[in-house]
């Protein structure tokens, strides 16, 4: 593992693409404003139509709240762009980051949750009129979407507070990090 | 003339512990909830935003109500964790011109919020006026956001005596 991280700061270190820009004076401010923007309509998004999946507001069809869906799409792209802006500059601040290894973790979760919800019960889902009960699946996808995300949100805060350099520059990946 | 007030703030048990703990629950956790409330707040009400400016047309207005109790979970946090935050660092915050821009584009924000739950959550009326003051309230909270993030970069005064 510790190879393929040093592996992984060196490739992206050695991008050039958005150093330049990030150095500058508001270069990465401004991008950490534009991250937490996508954060806002991410979040704010999804949970909508978790809450729904949850039972929240029934009388509408489950259907109509899927148009929400597209702006949590566009959040993440935001974010994702962003968060790689802040990678590429910054690679072993997040590499050797034990909060950042617990919130791709988060991500890696909430995104296996998508997949199974759209491969199992989304077309059942968006047939259902208003009123109807949410099958238990359903709840869960919502229960399991919100905690991951609001994971993903404290593990991101807590980025800055486990900067490498503060524990060592030993630190593992993910198992290792359960174990202290 | 303010320092005085502030030196006594920062020398409060409760402005030393939020500042110089090493507990993961008292500055990080806290500024995580700060976060989350964001989230819950900004984010759903951008999401009701974007329905009053015609997107997810299908969803009944009014139906947003029901996201209202967890708006004002997301308030309540942010007022809770942003006055922690505030005593533990409030020279930092008090001398930034940029902190009263944040709170007044923040109450601006929410005097919108109020109007659209008066006109259009409750009353179920669309007028045109919503559509601008939906795009109104987007730009404010983005505003909220970015000024809230820059309160870390342009800042004069960390401490009192700092």
């Amino acid at each position: 593992m510790g190879a393929f991280q040093a592996w992984l700061v060196q490739t992206l270190a050695s991008v050039d693409l958005v150093e330049g820009f990030m150095r500058t004076r508001w270069g990465w401010p401004a991008m950490e404003s534009v991250h937490f923007m996508g954060l806002t309509l991410l979040f704010g998004s999804i949970a909508a139509w978790d809450l729904r999946l949850l039972g929240v507001a029934k009388r509408v069809p489950i259907a109509a709240f899927h148009r929400l869906v597209p702006f949590a799409v566009l959040g993440f792209a935001i974010n994702a762009s962003s968060g790689s802006m802040f990678l590429m500059t910054e690679p072993d601040q997040y590499i050797y980051n034990r909060a950042f290894h617990f919130k791709l973790m988060f991500l890696a979760l909430a995104g296996f949750n998508v997949l199974v919800f759209y491969l199992t019960i989304f077309r059942r889902v968006r047939a259902l009129g208003p009123g109807a009960p949410e099958p238990h699946l359903a709840r869960i996808s919502g229960g399991v979407s919100l905690i991951c995300w609001i994971g993903v949100i404290i593990c991101g805060r807590l980025i800055t507070f486990y900067r490498p350099d503060l524990c060592g520059a030993a630190v593992g990946f993910l198992a290792d990090c359960i174990i202290r | 003339m303010l320092d005085p007030f502030l030196l006594w703030l920062e020398s409060t048990a409760f402005s030393t512990w939020v500042r110089e703990s090493t507990s993961i629950f008292a500055f990080p956790i806290i500024l995580a909830v700060h976060t989350i409330g964001l989230g819950l707040l900004a984010g759903l009400n951008a999401a009701l935003d974007l329905r009053l400016l015609g997107f997810a047309a299908r969803i009944p207005v009014v139906e947003f109500r029901r996201f209202l109790p967890v708006m004002w979970l997301g308030l309540s946090l942010n007022v809770i964790s942003g006055i922690a935050l505030l005593i533990a660092y409030p020279t930092k915050a008090l001398t930034n011109p940029v902190f009263y821009l944040k709170l007044g584009l923040i109450a601006v924000a929410l005097s919108i919020l109020r109007m659209v739950r008066r006109r259009a959550l409750t009353e179920g009326a669309m007028p045109d006026t919503l559509k601008k003051l939906a795009l109104a309230s987007l730009v404010c909270w983005a505003g909220a956001i970015a000024a809230g993030r820059l309160l870390a970069y342009t800042y004069r005064r960390l401490m009192v005596d700092f």
